[in-house]
């Protein structure tokens, strides 16, 4: 009973993406059916071809050739991959001090912290705007790597102080008595120790890198767009077989990426503070 | 032979001082948070004249714009209602499923990987999904919602004044309850068996035992699930530029969205005041509920 119960709400959940992902395989008659045909349509591929941009459609309608989702994802991957990148590396330093060290102002630093991920994002794009538009920054890669660092920051250095916090500090004191120097305790003992919690942080940060839009807008202009932002400039082209077809396409990335860390994934979103048990299924 | 040179660094730089270590996150935090915080309200102080083509100083006159305008209270509005009811909503509903699905079964297993899906589809593409779900005349929501009679024949979700934030707080809802559901689960999980199976064995009903022990035991779990969704909440601009762009006229604009549109109109001073308000609230708030709720990290 219960179980049915359950399965019933996941269905309820799970149907809109459902409903997706059939659609963008849908012909242009099926599409505005109603009732909606959610099992038994036909099968027709050409929206995938003109989100591609492979189609004929291009040489004569210029509005599709914005739509290269090929360059947008490759967009979205430099900055998403450059970003966790350059959120790790900040990251496992300040996560492994304040894990370890008790320094004066550690409360007012996390405080901090807490508080820079509070900030609505249109309160840090408008100065940044601003402040990029001086250096050359907008439009470009780097610009947006860095405010997704910057966005990203509170959840990595969170996230991998508690995993910092699991390894025994035993492993630093022997090895300290020995005579190895601190930076060499964090690269040869402590990272390979949260190896697994390493790779988590690093995984979340590049889906939300992924799903962020706000800073990315603004930032992005011309060359430079992610996923999301594409799909804000595709809702006034209402093809909807091409919207099913991009959020398709889109989408499929991060499940595959989030189903490699949901054991941990709880833990991310709650910076680190709510562990989910380690269960014996699953 | 050489004499061997030793540099050595000045002391606030060797690896026994916090400073190298917390240098790369500091100037992070000063780049992008307190510049921009500052910089906000240096363009609070100024505005953008276009017949002049520059930035002048306008004193106060952004502020009192600000708690004279009609729309910034119409957003300040929806943002608090938005946040609260989209909050209450999610907490219960992920309560009742949470309670649901806590079970060592290798079914509720993937019941849970299932409901992790939703939370990483990017918010701008979920609003997509519901735009499409939702379109006047051929979505799915409001073909069956007129099918069972809840609205006219007539009546549109998006394009109508009292239901299109909902039209956009279904989609928060549907995306973000399994992010409650996910944590409270995560919460029953680790509570210790014992007092359960005592209480059962004095004879306690099921809702007692809920308000007794449950709610008193997970209310850490629920404060950082309380305080997080929260803040996503009140920050969220994705939904309603995707779904409504702020229409019906004012009906849905949010302060994030609202501040973002007075930006792309040149109002430059004035959308960074919109934004430093809904910064500073937040901050305050969030702080004080961190403070009162206890929650550590």
């Amino acid at each position: 009973m219960r179980k049915v119960l359950a399965s019933i709400i996941v269905l309820i959940f799970i149907f809109p993406i459902f409903f997706l992902i059939t659609s963008s395989f849908k012909n242009n008659i099926d599409l505005f059916s109603l009732p909606p045909k959610l099992f038994f349509f036909d099968l027709d591929f050409s929206a995938y071809e003109r989100v591609f941009g492979f189609s004929k459609f291009l040489k004569f309608d210029s509005s599709y050739s914005e739509l290269f989702l090929t360059s947008r994802i490759i967009d979205s991957l430099i900055i998403g991959l450059g970003s966790s990148s350059l959120t790790l590396i900040i990251g496992v330093y300040a996560g492994y001090h304040i894990s370890r060290v008790n320094f004066k102002f550690k409360r007012y630093l996390i405080i901090s912290i807490l508080s820079a991920r509070m900030m609505p994002l249109v309160s840090i794009a408008i100065p940044v705007y601003f402040v990029y538009e001086k250096i050359n920054l907008l439009d470009t890669y780097i610009g947006i790597i860095f405010v997704h660092t910057f966005i990203n920051l509170p959840l990595a250095v969170l996230l991998l102080k508690s995993f910092f916090d699991e390894v025994p500090k035993q492993i630093d004191e022997n090895a300290f008595i020995d005579g190895a120097s601190k930076m060499k305790i964090l690269h040869k003992l402590v990272v390979p120790c949260a190896k697994s919690g390493i790779a988590v942080t690093f995984i979340l940060s590049l889906i939300f890198s992924w799903t962020e839009f706000i800073c990315a807008l603004m930032i992005g202009q011309m060359n430079v767009k992610t996923i999301p932002v594409q799909a804000s400039i595709l809702k006034t082209i209402p093809s909807w077989d091409m919207m099913a077809a991009f959020t398709t396409i889109s989408i499929i990335p991060v499940f595959i990426l989030i189903l490699m860390v949901k054991k941990h994934f709880v833990r991310g979103l709650t910076l680190g503070t709510v562990k989910e048990q380690t269960h014996t299924s699953l | 032979m050489t004499p061997q040179k030793s540099y050595s660094l000045p002391s606030f730089m060797n690896s026994d001082s916090s400073l190298p270590w917390l240098l790369p996150l500091i100037t992070m935090l000063i780049v992008f948070a307190i510049i921009p915080f500052f910089y906000n309200i240096y363009l609070s102080f100024h505005e953008f004249v276009p017949a002049k083509r520059a930035l002048l100083f306008v004193g106060w006159d952004n502020w009192i714009r600000l708690f004279t305008d009609g729309v910034f209270w119409g957003s300040l509005k929806v943002s608090l209602y938005y946040t609260f009811m989209c909050l209450l909503i999610q907490l219960v509903l992920g309560m009742g499923i949470a309670l649901l699905i806590d079970s060592d079964d290798p079914g509720f297993g993937i019941i849970r990987s299932i409901l992790t899906l939703t939370l990483v589809i990017p918010p701008a593409i979920a609003g997509m999904i519901f735009l499409i779900m939702e379109d006047a005349n051929y979505g799915l929501i409001p073909w069956l919602l007129k099918s069972i009679g809840l609205i006219g024949p007539e009546d549109t979700i998006l394009a109508d004044p009292t239901l299109a934030l909902w039209g956009v707080m279904i989609v928060d809802i549907w995306q973000w309850t399994p992010f409650m559901v996910l944590i409270l689960v995560a919460g029953l999980r680790s509570l210790p068996s014992e007092p359960f199976e005592s209480a059962v064995i004095d004879g306690a009903r099921p809702f007692q035992v809920f308000r007794r022990l449950t709610l008193p035991m997970l209310h850490k779990v629920i404060a950082v699930a309380v305080l997080i969704r929260g803040i996503d909440l009140w920050r969220m601009v994705d939904y309603v530029f995707v779904l409504t762009s702020g229409g019906p006229g004012t009906a849905t604009y949010t302060l994030s969205l609202y501040s973002w549109q007075r930006f792309t109109f040149v109002q430059w001073g004035y959308g960074a005041t919109i934004s430093l308000f809904s910064l500073i609230i937040i901050l305050i708030v969030g702080n004080a509920f961190i403070h009162f709720a206890k929650v550590k990290w």
